[in-house]
């Protein structure tokens, strides 16, 4: 894993070796081109993918008490046990109730909607608060949580002199920092945040380097 | 597998909603539709008398009707049971290289790996586990980082410290690690 893939392949082609490229697939005395597509995906850092416990746990249950509960009667009444209530006034309401009524059509709608939600649930990755990091070691995943990327960057901004207080939001692809500061010029300022921000998003580790901004403004003067 | 099993079903069910709600909703605000749509005008009724027992003589109706409620609840209970359930291997196959092998128990790797990851420069608390098969195990790890520890640094450190450990002693076989890296809420610390 931690050979160079690259250099020996291009190499390959352009060289006399002729008899190992179709020799290649047969069997292996060339293992890097088939290596080399399992080494791509392998260091790239994609996102996290949730597993959906919850929202899976959710439909299991409602599923299997609806079900469940229409099995039972209907196995009841195969069995000469008289059906209950709920499902015989559901059958004459059933047979009453019309299209064009204003609820039924709110249930209609209120029914496609959460359809989608659960098909945007199953498409998107999900954890959003998870930042992937940059992958060094191909079998090592890892990602940092954005409240402790927005800690660490408000701590090295706090350090900066001249800055008294700062707010920092941490997006998925863009930090944004705002600086309170109480001596210096505001210029000199923001040239030190500048930089002290670089250094800190840089310590981060992340896969995809967030953007920044930085705002600094000088608070009211308060009187003592 | 569970997170495409999960997606999958989650999907199905949407389409099915969607698919439901949207033929209601289209039927009653009074578009006009194909012949072969379950509806045929906003005064129509959800599930009329006749339609509701139009099988109800023939001998397949009911066992039919049966066995696919039968396949959905065992289906339903499956998935539920399976969001509960985590996979956890209690011992591991180590590779010697004697041909011989040997077994190592898996609170034991977990334990291990933990106890370094801890130590480490940076990390405050660690939580591992252990996943896969026991032939081809792999691990999460959650650290909680000290305030003012650098994110990055910890986890080179971990990578090339408790991780690599626990790889060599598992065999040469690469042991798959997911990270999830969090910080302890803190005051920021005044320079001036």
């Amino acid at each position: 894993m931690t050979r160079p893939p690259e250099p020996p392949e291009p190499l390959a082609p352009a060289g006399p070796s002729e008899p190992p490229e179709p020799s290649g697939p047969s069997g292996g005395p060339e293992p890097d081109p088939s290596a080399g597509p399992f080494l791509v995906p392998n260091t790239k850092a994609g996102r996290f993918w949730s597993v959906r416990r919850v929202p899976a746990a959710l439909l299991a249950v409602a599923v299997l008490g609806g079900a469940g509960v229409l099995l039972y009667d209907i196995a009841a009444v195969r069995a000469d046990q008289p059906a209950m209530r709920w499902r015989r006034v559901a059958a004459a309401r059933l047979a009453e109730w019309r299209l064009e009524e204003p609820w039924v059509l709110a249930v209609a709608a209120a029914a496609a909607a959460l359809g989608v939600c659960l098909i945007v649930l199953a498409l998107t990755p999900g954890l959003r608060g998870l930042l992937p990091m940059r992958r060094d070691e191909p079998s090592v995943r890892a990602g940092l949580t954005r409240e402790a990327a927005a800690l660490v960057v408000r701590d090295r901004a706090m350090e900066v002199p001249g800055v008294r207080s700062v707010r920092v939001r941490m997006g998925r692809s863009k930090v944004s920092v705002r600086a309170d500061s109480h001596f210096r010029e505001l210029d000199d300022v923001r040239t030190d945040l500048d930089g002290a921000l670089d250094e800190a998003i840089a310590g981060l580790g992340l896969a995809k380097r967030p953007s920044r901004s930085v705002r600094v403004t000088r608070p009211p003067v308060r009187k003592r | 597998m569970l997170p495409v099993v999960n997606r999958l079903l989650l999907g199905l069910a949407g389409v099915v909603l969607v698919c439901g709600g949207g033929a209601v909703l289209a039927a009653g605000t009074g578009l006009s539709l194909p012949s072969w749509w379950p509806w045929h005008g906003p005064r129509d009724v959800l599930l009329s008398a006749a339609d509701r027992e139009r099988w109800r003589d023939e001998s397949w109706w009911w066992p039919a009707v049966i066995a696919g409620l039968a396949i959905l609840v065992l289906l339903a209970l499956w998935l539920l049971l399976a969001q509960l359930r985590r996979a956890r291997p209690a011992e591991i196959l180590v590779d010697s290289g004697d041909g011989e092998g040997a077994r190592l128990r898996g609170r034991a790797l977990e334990e291990a790996l933990r106890s370094e990851a801890q130590s480490l420069e940076g990390v405050r608390g660690a939580r591992v586990r252990l996943t896969g098969r026991r032939g081809r195990p792999g691990a999460r790890v959650g650290l909680s980082l000290e305030p003012f520890a650098s994110p990055g640094g910890t986890l080179g450190r971990l990578t090339s410290e408790a991780v690599a450990h626990a790889r060599e002693s598992v065999g040469a076989r690469s042991l798959p690690v997911e990270v999830r890296l969090k910080a302890a809420k803190h005051q920021a610390r005044r320079v001036s």
